[in-house]
């Protein structure tokens, strides 16, 4: 259900294609009929405006008003994409990038996951830990690109760095705040039914934090690519950055535009991703209810 | 429980000898005794704040205490007045939670089709109206075979048909299963109808005792056990139910 019909049906304008018993009779207004047909109209002008943006900037780039250096038009950057592909470097590098991302968001994400999960469990560990990730945290992450390279040079290493760190704040704060959000009378339940802890956190804890951390993926997603985007445009060898910023030593807009455009997709893909993830493992919960989305 | 003919065994399902507790200075249950045969079942009736609900997490061991013993099994089975059925887990699943792994699903069946529910094993809690998702509360009490079943007023949060419906099925499978029961609740009819003997607990100790039998004249019982929780039925009515 696209996000039109879930406010549409939230305000009550009707229930789809189950039609009122007053449609039967003639004369007498017709509300469900009339919202369906909004409800498509809306849809499309929704779609309207991008594409007269995409066709207005191709055609004004088809007559010259717009010169190729400051932006190509879209179909010379999609013939880019292709050439680069079949010719150039662009999947090998498109690898790359991909691959610090994922190395990056796993160390990081690891590490913040079990950091928050012992904050979460135990006042000690809350006491030791949380103050201090909350002063680093308060430290906007890519202020520490600087130092960062004069610790790892400009390799591999700080890239992954960068990624890791930017992932990590959001999952640990939001798997701290999850285990602590779990309900104590579902804990105190476990402890009647007599779970050990073990069980007590596979069964009742985790699946209770479940929600939150997923929040915290999704979110430290969206760091993690603009992680990788700084880190790369600052002395990479390879990858996605490290096309735009060659191109920009040869003016090749296209190349730039495309990259840009790259990071955009992967960005969304990458959300989507997540998205199916809370539907599947959040079966249960009634917000991720398929019927509600 | 007297369909049942089998003696009743002699250990009882908990004894409670002066038992104390306390919320720092406050002493909430002071000096009370309390005997529970296996098969029967006793109701606590009182007011909001007199303790019965301190005494039954006690029994359950969920607080700890300050003074006297408790001979009580170690994992007595409690149904709380919200269902606590773990919305991620499948009906079956959350009867199961903390039996072995082995048969677990078929003796999770089973103790479902006896609350009615056979046929919902794989469905999700949040399909359950509040009676059925009590009913699996009571199932997963239940399918622990527990000498002791604490029920801390299970039935208040149900409308008044689905209530008088729960209480024939506990009724049942009380009977089946034949364990101690304590009920904690602040409704006379229901201690009336299911339990063989009603406590009274009044300023953390137990106030008055009565049997419930078969002959018992219930409706001046209502009215006297009325009377003891402060509820009278003359003019000042009102004023009391508020207090109360």
């Amino acid at each position: 259900m696209s996000t039109i019909e879930q406010t549409a049906s939230s305000l009550g304008l009707g229930a789809g294609s189950v039609p009122k018993p007053s449609d039967a009779h003639p004369g007498s207004p017709r509300p469900t009929v009339r919202f369906a047909e909004n409800k498509r109209a809306l849809f499309i002008l929704s779609w309207v405006a991008p594409v007269v943006l995409l066709l207005s900037w191709e055609t004004l780039a088809g007559i010259g008003w717009l010169e190729p250096h400051i932006l190509p038009a879209p179909s010379r950057v999609l013939l880019t994409a292709y050439d680069l592909a079949v010719n150039g470097t662009l999947l090998n590098d498109l690898a790359t990038s991909l691959r610090r991302a994922a190395t990056g968001f796993t160390i990081g994400g690891t590490v913040a996951f079990s950091l928050g999960t012992l904050v979460g469990f135990s006042r000690i560990a809350q006491a030791a830990i949380d103050r201090s990730v909350q002063m680093i945290r308060a430290v906007p992450f890519l202020a520490m690109l600087p130092l960062v390279i004069v610790w790892f040079g400009v390799g591999e290493a700080q890239k992954i760095f960068l990624v890791s760190l930017g992932v990590s704040f959001p999952i640990y704060i939001n798997t701290t705040l999850g285990i602590r959000q779990v309900d104590p009378k579902l804990v105190e339940l476990g402890r009647v039914q007599g779970l050990s802890t073990a069980q007590l956190i596979r069964r009742i804890i985790l699946p209770g934090a479940l929600p939150s951390v997923l929040t915290g993926v999704r979110y430290s997603l969206a760091t993690a690519w603009l992680a990788l985007v700084v880190a790369e445009t600052i002395g990479a060898q390879s990858g996605i950055g490290f096309l735009a910023m060659d191109a920009r030593e040869f003016l090749r807009t296209d190349v730039i535009v495309l990259t840009i455009v790259i990071y955009a997709v992967i960005g969304v893909l990458a959300d989507a991703i997540a998205r199916h993830l809370e539907g599947r493992l959040l079966a249960w919960h009634p917000n991720y209810d398929k019927k509600n989305r | 429980m007297t369909a049942q003919s089998a003696p009743r065994p002699a250990k009882p399902a908990a004894v409670v000898t002066a038992l104390r507790r306390a919320y720092g200075q406050r002493i909430v249950i002071d000096n009370l005794d309390l005997r529970i045969e296996r098969g029967e079942f006793v109701a606590l009736l009182g007011e909001s704040g007199c303790g019965k609900t301190t005494l039954l997490r006690a029994m359950a061991r969920l607080d700890p205490i300050q003074g006297g013993t408790l001979d009580a099994p170690s994992r007595p089975a409690v149904v709380f007045q919200e269902h606590r059925l773990l919305p991620w887990d499948t009906l079956w699943r959350n009867v199961s939670l903390g039996l072995p792994k082995s048969g677990a699903r078929e003796r999770a069946a089973d103790a479902l089709t006896e609350v009615g529910l056979g046929n919902r094993l794989d469905d999700w809690p949040r399909n359950l109206s509040g009676g059925q998702a009590q009913r699996v509360a009571l199932a997963r009490a239940l399918v622990q075979e527990p000498e002791l079943l604490l029920l801390d007023e299970p039935f208040a949060a149900l409308d008044a048909l689905t209530r008088i419906r729960m209480h024939g099925l506990v009724k049942e499978l009380v009977s089946r299963h034949q364990p101690g029961v304590l009920l904690v609740t602040h409704d006379v009819d229901e201690a009336i109808r299911l339990a063989d003997r009603i406590l009274v607990m009044r300023d953390g100790t137990i106030a008055a005792e009565h049997q419930v039998t078969a002959t018992t004249e219930t409706t001046a019982k209502r009215v006297e056990l009325l009377a003891e929780l402060g509820v009278s039925t003359n003019d000042n009515t009102t004023t009391n139910t508020l207090r109360s």
